[in-house]
């Protein structure tokens, strides 16, 4: 066989002769029938195309530099070197292996092409309507459960009482308990007609605006939406919450829910751009703690990615797609290409701010342009006068008559400056930043002066944020820092923005020394006709100016006012993500983004048709309007069961598929498969044709309304010995409620519950040093009084009352809260400032309802607490209680027992 | 590739197990969780089901009693752990790790080291900042930074050669702590007495003794539950603060506070009485006796009134800053947590950066002379009294002691002159007590102590030979979250033999 290299090139190699003996040899022991470690088989041509569950083909027929088995022959990787633990193959034989591959890897009977096989897993297969059994009087929901109670020897409960209906409807549907005024209300209707009753008790939950709150709390868990970072500084997300606002807005109006995830991938190209909120959901960790060194920062990127996929994965999907990082899914059908084709999706998102897009019916786009409007006004009264300047919260700008010139001198008063973005501004084009160095224009400053990473082209980069140009004159001089700008051509100009770092006010709030705006004033100067340097702005004058001109003053006070109800009210740069330029995507072999391999282009899963129809150059949103679109268009057969059974799982306690967000192989099967597939094609396609598609209100009225939902909760000794987890739902599960539920219940029955809906949280937290951990100030005073998913939300934090509750801490997605008992839970619910200020609340309105008689106002606690009266023999334990230490201490005892934390 | 008959053998039989669990149904009612953890332990013996083919051991818990105390999977002498925590990054080769060579490169900048690291640009090499001298009877070079500690070496067993992923410090505690650089993962405490329970039920399973100055920068989740039930996060409090709400409200009397609860338990049982038969109704009250034994058992191991002068001098209550008198405190609360029988206790010592005045942790990137020399004034004494006296009251046959730190120091200085900046590929812990070696040395790092030479041994590898001594194996204590068995270990780690006695 050793012969001159030319003549070897020539001479064909034989698989049986040459190939099969260095295979069998070295292999098939750890990739052959018997064992494929990493998933490898290297006994079939095909599978060696496939390559193992790193995802690289270990031969490409012709191409023996992309052919990841020779990599490994000849140790490239100490780590992956191939045989393991024994000598390296013989030159002679990886020769033969090259040779055998830039012939084409000819193998005797396994030449012909081989079609990949589908997965038979039930949940990748198509969504078909199954025929609802016929049984007289049943809904179908009914009928498919029946069924299989009737398989198990079991049967529906009798109906709940009307008591405990109302309460449960009332809590799954809105999170609120009713008021006992409604229960009331509810029980006479009820002796009157239950039917009808219920049915407009349902619909009257569906409508209420609470409804949304509810429903808003259960999609936010899933995706892990917070309102700080997490990580090193964990710093808040300044208007980050208009997303909950727009999560809570959408399950109110009945949102589809096909659109509502449209726009969650790319409501920048809907007129809805706080919806991509959605993406930016998880924890980051920001550039800025990551350090210096360039692997870090790769490595950083590569993980705020996986957040973005972990997202995406658990709340639409139903599928655990981190695993695919390093390698090939174990179980379900998602390879590491798959992996890197879906993070192409949304290589153009960063965590970050931006200035969201809105439609111009949006109400906030509205409410902008009125407030713009009345600026407007007020600056016209100034231009009359002279310059001025405005705050911005974070950045200043300076106001001058308009003037044409070719270029701009600005001179500091202090000694140092530090400017991370100077923008200058003209009349013709509001918006536009003239300075930009890539528009042309020349920034000129003394290098000398400039601190370390404090280079003058950061000056005008487009780019906020601590990359700043940062300098120091020296002490003992005269002269003072300056910069000039020169532009391509003559501008007419009128405004200087400019500010040391505008990204903290842009992104985070609550940091300490944040207000404080930390820049030398400035002199503006621009070249007349003649060549001469004119002041047009000095900031010493504007005394003297505001003296001359009386109309000044309450001008520059209406000004700065809008400025602050523009922040509020107005669109503003709000964590919802930024847009990057878009880097390449590569499969990133075993995960490591310093091992880039074979580049790959936005697709969703191979498994499910995730083929994208897009031109290699398609822009971001393009690449995620079309991936929604795979999402939520034709057959996909996940979307619709996984909402289905997310929407089953809140209103029984338990999924038909018991994993919600894992439908893959290692998930659990559905209980109920065929329920389970005619609720989400009731879901994506309702039979009824007046009924718009992908309600979500449509799919939960018909769970709410069911025997199922309406039977009773307690127990029967026979039942239980058969079924004890009521999976077969043989009576309505009981469940403890969750936190916010429990918090919500008891403001409510004080009296105190602030139903106001929507906007900025309240605050429980102090405001902190940048390094600093969040503390809890108050978490039970008046500020508070609103609904628990107004609570900022602060990743890893403990509130100090509803942490023990198995409250999140966002840090991983959370599709189920775990249910635990600890006596934590006992300590706070007994001893908190919270719970003994409410029960005096509870306490003094029961007195004050009962005209101040004891017994009566101990029947009002109950009422006000568990909506029913007390017992004979309950009320006379509590009456002795309130006689020797006050009614408040009933209370206390009352929102601790079991009743009152029971969903029923 | 993908169907389930093309599936390996162990992922086939994962499959098995996991479509067992689907059909036989999550428990909906109280603690669903447990439930279901319950009902795998029946599934346990013969079914192998992790990603590392073996079979996970389920800690058979009942709802109305996650904390009861529950067998290892194999008999081990450790039976409670006392980690000792030093966030900021302790400067190994000024501590432990003798480097003779650091001093005849002082100043130089040989070829092979990085010129950026974490901060920015590196500069020169630079010897230790205190003089090392041998110690005990093993001849253990341990620097003067550490006098009292050093006394003890010949009871500690060094890992030399750790490497983690990361040089930030809140990933590195992440790291450290849960095995994961991101967050929202469970600790180690709470996978411990996940698996484990406790001995004592008047007492927290699992307590996290946070530095006087504040938590350290990760927070919460340096001893959080992640996806574990809340019932097994690490509960707060250090000797100068108890838990959050431990106490009954000032307006409340110890009578009517006693009242409050009698008819609490009278509600509770007129309506178990009603519906008998749901287990975790029993549960809640349960936990609320528990809660109120907790509000005697938690001041009366708070209180240090019964120590003798001795164990206050030995520990440095007194005489030295006011913060080593503060964190001697939390040390002796340590030890009588673990002498009533606490399963995990986690000592902090140092916090985030903004948590005092002038020094809060161990990083040193200025000025490490002066940093790391006031840390060590406030560590040192009290640490070693307690590792003695655990010694002395004969603790340790059951306890084992971790003493770590989330990263290394680099052997060079950086751009200031003064300072060392974080170093992710070498760096020292150590473990002492029960089933660990005792005068022993495992790995090394490179002449430099710049990065692991012998005996690598990562974080994972750390955190499986914990649970190893804990009489858990890593690859088996597992928890079903979103799709995945996870691992205090992820998919990775072994067990490090060698440093088993």
């Amino acid at each position: 066989m050793l012969a001159v290299p030319g003549a070897k090139a020539q001479e064909r190699v034989d698989f049986e002769r040459d190939i099969q003996p260095i295979l069998e040899e070295h292999c098939w022991h750890c990739h052959g029938a018997d064992e494929q470690e990493s998933g490898l088989r290297l006994d079939l041509r095909q599978s060696m195309l496939a390559g193992g569950d790193y995802g690289q083909p270990a031969i490409v027929p012709g191409k023996p530099g992309k052919s990841y088995l020779l990599e490994v022959v000849n140790h490239l990787d100490e780590e992956m070197a191939m045989p393991p633990d024994g000598e390296k193959l013989p030159p002679e034989m990886i020769e033969r292996l090259q040779r055998w591959i830039e012939q084409g890897a000819p193998w005797p009977g396994q030449m012909e092409k081989v079609t990949r096989e589908k997965s038979t897993h039930w949940a990748f297969q198509p969504i078909e309507r199954p025929t609802v059994p016929q049984v007289a009087s049943l809904s179908p929901i009914d009928a498919f459960l029946q069924r299989r109670l009737q398989r198990e020897g079991l049967g529906f409960s009798e109906e709940a009482i009307p008591a405990n209906l109302i309460r449960r409807a009332s809590i799954v549907l809105t999170g609120l308990p009713p008021t006992s005024g409604q229960i009331q209300a509810f029980e006479r209707d009820y002796r009157q007609d239950p039917t009808t009753a219920y049915e407009e008790l349902v619909e009257r939950l569906l409508a209420s605006p609470h409804f949304g709150e509810r429903w808003a709390q259960h999609w936010l868990d899933v995706i892990r939406w917070a309102e700080t970072n997490g990580s090193e500084s964990n710093l808040y997300r300044k208007n980050a919450w208009i997303y909950r606002d727009y999560v809570i807005r959408s399950f109110n109006e009945d949102k589809p829910y096909d659109q509502f995830l449209r726009e969650q991938l790319a409501g920048d190209r809907l007129g809805v751009g706080e919806a991509t909120g959605y993406l930016v959901a998880g924890p980051h960790v920001p550039v800025a703690t990551v350090g210096q060194e360039p692997v870090a920062r790769r490595q950083a990127r590569a993980d705020r990615m996986d957040e973005i996929l972990q997202t995406v994965g658990a709340s639409a999907l139903g599928l655990s797609i981190g695993c695919a990082r390093c390698h090939n899914h174990k179980f379900d059908p998602i390879s590491i290409r798959d992996y890197y084709a879906m993070s192409d999706v949304f290589q153009d998102i960063e965590f970050g701010s931006r200035l969201p897009e809105l439609s111009p019916q949006h109400p906030r786009k509205m409410r902008g342009n009125v407030l713009r409007d009345e600026l407007a006004e007020q600056r016209a009264v100034l231009r009359t006068t002279g310059p001025w300047q405005e705050d911005w919260n974070g950045y200043r700008e300076l106001h001058f008559p308009k003037t044409k010139t070719g270029a701009v001198r600005i001179s500091f008063q202090w000694k140092g400056a530090r400017v991370d973005e100077l923008e200058i501004l003209g009349p013709r084009q509001w918006q536009k930043n003239l300075a930009l160095a890539r528009d042309g224009t020349q920034a000129k400053s003394v290098k000398a002066y400039e601190q370390p990473r404090g280079e003058l082209w950061k000056i005008n980069d487009g780019q906020y944020g601590t990359e700043a140009w940062a300098v120091k004159w020296p002490q003992d001089g005269k002269e003072k820092p300056w910069v000039e700008f020169t532009f391509s051509e003559p501008q007419v100009v009128n405004r200087i923005r400019y500010s040391s770092n505008r990204q903290d006010a842009m992104q985070t709030d609550y940091l300490e020394g944040m207000g404080r705006f930390n820049v030398s004033p400035l002199v503006v100067e621009t070249l007349d006709a003649e060549g001469n340097w004119k002041k047009v702005f000095v900031p010493g004058r504007l005394p003297q100016l505001d003296k001359q001109h009386p109309e000044r003053e309450p001008a520059l006070a209406t000004i700065q006012a809008t400025i602050e109800k523009l922040s509020e009210e107005g669109p503003q740069p709000s964590f919802v993500g930024k847009r990057i330029e878009p880097a390449k995507s590569y499969v990133l072999q075993r995960g490591s983004p310093e091992d880039p391999r074979d580049e790959v282009h936005a697709a969703g899963l191979e498994e499910l048709e995730g083929g994208l129809g897009l031109p290699i150059d398609a822009s971001g949103p393009a690449k995620r309007q079309a991936f929604a679109r795979w999402l939520t268009g034709g057959q996909h057969p996940l979307t619709a069961r996984v909402a289905a059974n997310r929407l089953w799982y809140h209103v029984f306690g338990s999924g038909i598929v018991a994993t919600t967000a894992d439908f893959g192989l290692a998930g659990s099967r559905p209980s109920h498969p065929e329920l389970l597939d005619w609720l989400a094609s009731e879901l994506r396609q309702p039979k009824d044709p007046d009924v718009q598609p992908w309600s979500v209100k449509h799919l939960l009225r018909q769970m709410v309304l069911s025997r199922a939902f309406r039977q009773d909760h307690r127990p029967n000794p026979e039942a239980i010995a058969k079924d004890a987890d009521s999976l077969w739902l043989w009576r309505f599960p009981p469940r403890r409620l969750t936190a916010e539920a429990i918090r919500d219940s008891i403001l409510q029955a004080s009296g105190s519950l602030d139903l106001q809906i929507g906007g900025k949280g309240y605050r429980i937290h102090n405001v902190k040093k940048r390094y600093a951990q969040w503390k809890v100030l108050d978490n039970h005073g008046p500020a508070t009084w609103r609904r628990m998913i107004y609570q900022e939300r602060m990743r890893r934090v403990d509130d100090q009352m509803f942490t023990a509750f198995d409250f999140p801490d966002c840090g991983q997605v959370r599709p189920q809260r775990p249910i635990s008992t600890t006596p934590l839970q006992a300590l706070n619910l007994l001893n908190s400032d919270f719970v003994m200020s409410q029960s005096e609340l509870i306490a003094q309105r029961a007195m004050q309802e009962s005209d101040q008689d004891l017994p009566e106002a101990v029947q009002r606690c109950f009422q006000l607490l568990l909506g029913r009266d007390a017992a004979e023999d309950e009320l006379a334990g509590c009456l002795e209680l309130a006689r020797d230490h006050g009614l408040t201490l009933v209370c206390r005892a009352i929102l601790n027992s079991n009743e009152f934390s029971l969903l029923q | 590739m993908h169907n389930a008959e093309r599936l390996s053998n162990q992922g086939r039989r994962l499959l098995d197990r996991r479509f067992f669990l689907g059909t036989a149904g999550l428990s909906i009612s109280g603690m669903a969780l447990a439930s279901l953890l319950d009902q795998d332990g029946l599934l346990a013996d013969d079914k192998p089901l992790t990603a590392g083919g073996k079979v996970p051991i389920r800690p058979d818990i009942n709802p109305n009693r996650p904390y009861a105390p529950r067998p290892a999977h194999f008999e081990m002498p450790a039976k409670q752990v006392l980690v000792i925590y030093c966030p900021g990054a302790v400067s190994h080769i000024d501590t432990f790790d003798y480097k003779p060579a650091l001093f005849q490169q002082h100043g130089k900048k040989p070829p092979g080291l990085p010129a950026v690291t974490f901060e920015g640009p590196s500069g020169n090499i630079a010897q230790p900042f205190w003089e090392f001298k041998p110690r005990g009877e093993t001849g253990k070079m341990v620097s003067e930074l550490l006098p009292h500690l050093a006394e003890q070496v010949d009871d500690f067993c060094f890992f030399h050669a750790l490497t983690t992923e990361t040089s930030a410090h809140p990933q590195g505690e992440n790291f450290f702590n849960t095995g994961f650089t991101m967050e929202g993962f469970p600790s180690l405490g709470a996978w411990v007495t996940y698996a484990l329970g406790t001995e004592n039920q008047q007492l927290p399973a699992f307590v996290a003794i946070n530095d006087p100055r504040g938590l350290a920068r990760s927070g919460k989740n340096n001893f959080g539950n992640g996806f574990l039930p809340a019932a097994f996060q690490g509960t707060d409090f250090n000797a100068k603060h108890p838990p959050a709400n431990l106490q009954r409200p000032g307006r409340v009397s110890a009578e009517a506070d006693r009242q409050t609860v009698e008819l609490l338990q009278q509600l509770n049982a007129q309506h178990l009485q009603r519906f008998p038969g749901d287990a975790d109704l029993a549960g809640r009250i349960a936990s609320y006796e528990l809660a109120g034994k907790m509000q005697t058992s938690v001041p009366q191991v708070m209180d240090l009134t019964g120590e003798t002068e001795a164990t206050l001098k030995a520990y440095g209550v007194e005489g030295g800053s006011p913060l080593r008198g503060e964190y001697a405190r939390n040390c002796i609360l340590a030890r009588r947590l673990l002498e009533q029988g606490v399963r995990v206790v986690q000592l902090f010592n140092g916090s985030d950066p903004a948590g005092g005045n002038g020094i809060t942790n161990w990083d040193s990137h200025a000025n490490i002379a002066k940093t790391h020399a006031m840390q060590a004034e406030i560590m040192d004494q009290p640490t070693a009294a307690l590792i003695s006296d655990l010694k002395q009251r004969g603790m340790l046959d059951h306890t084992l002691v971790v003493w770590a730190t989330e990263f290394g120091r680099m052997p060079f200085l950086q751009a200031n002159g003064t300072g060392r900046d974080h170093n992710p590929g070498a760096f020292t812990c150590f473990l002492a007590g029960a089933g660990v070696k005792p005068g022993f040395s495992y790995g090394e790092s490179d002449d430099f102590g710049f990065k692991a030479a012998v005996h690598p041994t990562s974080v994972y590898d750390f955190n499986a030979t914990l649970l190893h001594l804990m009489g858990l194996d890593h690859e088996r204590l597992t928890f079903y979250h979103n799709g995945l068995e996870r691992r205090l270990t992820n998919v990775h780690g072994h067990v490090v033999h060698d440093v088993l006695s």
